[in-house]
């Protein structure tokens, strides 16, 4: 879908022009409604989740329901005054410096486009700077439609899921994003989670995961889970087992290619020397990790070492074409299938540490 | 209780139709009333309440009222042979509570055994359509949710939540009701969490405080409905023949704390351990009635899909979630904050 030009939300409020934002300028300090900057969404998001309505409307709808609220604001019923916080002047103060780093509109799975233009620079750094990624393959990444990037996961924090993000926003020519699938012990953890979202991740999921793809867009995958992040240095670059398959079957459901990826470096980045279990669980973690530097540095541990970042993409693999929707539903041939593939990703990583 | 056989369901008759409203008091049962009084296909509104609404007195025409308490135990029967009597062709079950309550044996015999009442007496008396109010929080907020939960998600309720679960178990009633008696015509409403400028209820009332509690590190995306978007979606429901559950959801999602933020709040937060202690020693000691466990609510995402209600409802939210949180707050249109779906297309 192409991306809105009328944005109602931002439009309708004047909103200032799309190019100063996120530049630390909010000219709508002095605005009443208008809080939060622009809203733009990026290429292939769509704001608007629903078909078109069952019933040619030619706005008479919109207009009644227009006069109601009208209605509902006569002197009759007054607004409760609860509602309205005291001293105006400095609530709209208050509102436009809540809303300064967040867009007042976010798309269907919560990523923010200012908080994520907030946070390119960041990433932007580790990838070019701190970890000097080098990529290989990106041609083998659609410029549209469905994919699913599968790709090896390490490294204690979810690190290799954000440069795999940037590098596709980067390098490739369509400059797509990716949404990331995050495990659940990873988007449900305090800050990092909600974090991981503004920026596009979404919690790993079948329905979410189909969703997305039906909506075409690209996503990446790490079948590896908890247990891939949580390798430990010695099994390094040892692709552990990929899930149940879930995502053959995501790809043999939605017709969507699947593009093998594999990641060089994020074991160096955080090398986890052990994990200790016996009481992350009472605070909710899987585990704690014990790197070089955590937890002896405290939370600056949890930095990552500049490594030096390898990143492949292997060309699409399209199980849907091969073997038809209806193989989603045979399991020995969805495990041979996700066991085939993580040889296939090994065989990369391997390739890539030569 | 003798049980009319369903084939007995009666045709809509040609001189309009009769619609038997309970919870009339309630903001969608006012507004459904106001719509029906508009509407020529409909011939007769029966309010059925505890007390009359005040829309009765403003010089209603169709809209009679009838006091109906659907605590007593025999109301059933009552209500049957007003159905019968009447001619009553659909049934709007709108009675349930907005607001969790410390008075949990009333409120469980409110919602769930008055929903029993309601679903007996349509079953004795046949309408033809039966339509039941329920919200999207029947879900639950649990942390392994999808991002947007359809029709054919459980609904799971809450653990410890009596105001939940009282409209879980309604629910199942009505479900139940609806296989026994497969010529009746049931539809179950899920409304999301309802905002706007004159409704009141659990929402309104905790976004109403100056400041909010925040789940520290946690920030799930919510959803709203516009209370006329809501009142609607029930009138088109009344209307329409489509049968099942259906989610009326409003336009988009925003972060917890960026609608905080939109409205001006104070977010203060709070580890979620320290919240939930403060929680209950507030509701112990009766402070404040919004219960402990909704602050699950503020920990994961519940947020439901409202494509069904776009395809066989045609219904469609016109108003998006910034400007049902702007209307909340009274910063429009005078403000210029006209946001017309129109312009989406």
């Amino acid at each position: 879908m192409p991306p809105d030009d009328t944005d109602p939300i931002a439009d309708d409020l004047g909103a200032p022009d799309a190019s100063h934002a996120p530049d630390g300028d909010w000219p709508s300090m002095s605005d009443d409604v208008y809080v939060g900057g622009d809203a733009e969404l990026a290429s292939g998001d769509s704001y608007d989740p629903y078909p078109a309505a069952a019933d040619t409307d030619d706005g008479a709808e919109q207009r009644e329901l227009e006069r109601r609220v009208d209605e509902g604001r006569t002197p009759v019923y007054p607004l409760d005054d609860r509602r309205r916080l005291p001293l105006p002047g400095l609530w709209r103060r208050w509102r436009a410096f809540a809303m300064r780093g967040r867009a007042d509109m976010v798309d269907d799975f919560g990523r923010d486009p200012i908080a994520t233009a907030r946070w390119e620079w960041v990433l932007d750094f580790l990838y070019a700077k701190w970890f000097r990624t080098e990529v290989r393959g990106l041609e083998h990444v659609p410029a549209h439609g469905r994919a699913i990037l599968i790709a090896n996961h390490a490294g204690s924090l979810p690190y290799d899921s954000a440069m795999l993000l940037h590098a596709i926003r980067r390098d490739h020519p369509a400059r797509r994003d990716v949404r990331p699938l995050v495990e659940d012990a990873v988007f449900h953890l305090p800050w990092l989670g909600p974090l991981m979202n503004r920026i596009g991740g979404v919690r790993a999921c079948p329905e979410n995961a189909e969703r997305l793809l039906e909506k075409d867009e690209l996503i990446a995958v790490f079948p590896e889970g908890v247990k891939g992040m949580s390798k430990l240095w010695r099994d390094r670059y040892r692709l552990q087992r990929f899930g149940r398959g879930g995502f053959v079957k995501l790809a043999l459901k939605t017709g969507a290619p699947i593009i093998p990826v594999a990641v060089i470096g994020a074991e160096e980045a955080l090398p986890l020397l052990g994990r200790v279990t016996w009481f992350a669980k009472s605070v909710g973690l899987p585990y704690v990790p014990v790197t070089p530097t955590f937890p002896w540095l405290g939370p600056a541990g949890l930095l990552p070492l500049p490594s030096k970042w390898k990143i492949a993409f292997g060309p699409p693999i399209d199980l849907a074409g091969e073997y038809g929707a209806a193989a989603a539903e045979d399991r020995l041939l969805v495990g041979r299938l996700a066991e085939q593939i993580r040889g296939q990703v090994q065989a990369m990583v391997d390739d890539l540490r030569r | 209780m003798a049980t009319v056989s369903v084939g007995n369901a009666r045709p809509r008759r040609a001189q309009g139709r009769v619609v038997a409203i309970t919870g009339a008091c309630t903001y969608l049962g006012t507004e459904l009333i106001k719509r029906l009084e508009e509407d020529r296909r409909y011939a007769k509104v029966l309010v059925l309440d505890v007390k009359a609404p005040s829309i009765l007195a403003a010089g209603a025409t169709k809209a009679r009222f009838f006091p109906i308490d659907l605590t007593q135990p025999t109301i059933d029967g009552e209500i049957a042979a007003l159905l019968q009597r009447e001619q009553v062709d659909t049934v709007v079950h709108g009675a349930f509570l907005s607001h969790p309550t410390h008075a949990t044996e009333w409120a469980h015999e409110f919602e769930d055994v008055g929903t029993m009442h309601v679903m007996n007496a349509c079953a004795a008396a046949g309408p033809a359509r039966v339509v039941m109010v329920s919200t999207t929080m029947a879900y639950g907020a649990h942390p392994e949710n999808p991002n947007f939960l359809d029709e054919r998600a459980e609904l799971r309720g809450h653990q410890d939540s009596r105001f939940i679960n009282d409209k879980v178990r309604a629910e199942k009633q009505a479900a139940r009701f609806a296989r026994e008696h497969p010529h009746v015509q049931v539809a179950t409403l899920r409304f999301a969490p309802i905002l706007g400028p004159t409704i009141n209820n659990l929402h309104t009332r905790f976004f109403s405080r100056v400041t909010a509690p925040v789940m520290a590190g946690h920030d799930p995306l919510m959803q709203f409905v516009h209370e006329q978007d809501a009142a609607w979606a029930l009138k088109r429901a009344v209307d329409s023949d489509a049968v099942g559950p259906f989610n009326i959801v409003g336009k988009g999602v925003l972060p917890y704390t960026t609608v905080l933020a939109l409205m001006g709040r104070v977010p203060v937060p709070l580890p979620f351990l320290l919240a939930r202690s403060i929680a209950k020693a507030l509701w112990a000691t009766q402070i404040v009635s919004t219960a402990p466990s909704l602050l699950d609510y503020l920990l994961y995402v519940c947020v439901a899909d409202g494509t069904r209600a776009t395809r066989d409802l045609g219904f469609t939210a016109r108003f998006s979630i910034k400007r049902t949180i702007l209307d909340f707050v009274g910063a429009s249109p005078e403000d210029g904050a006209t946001d017309v779906a129109s312009s989406f297309a």
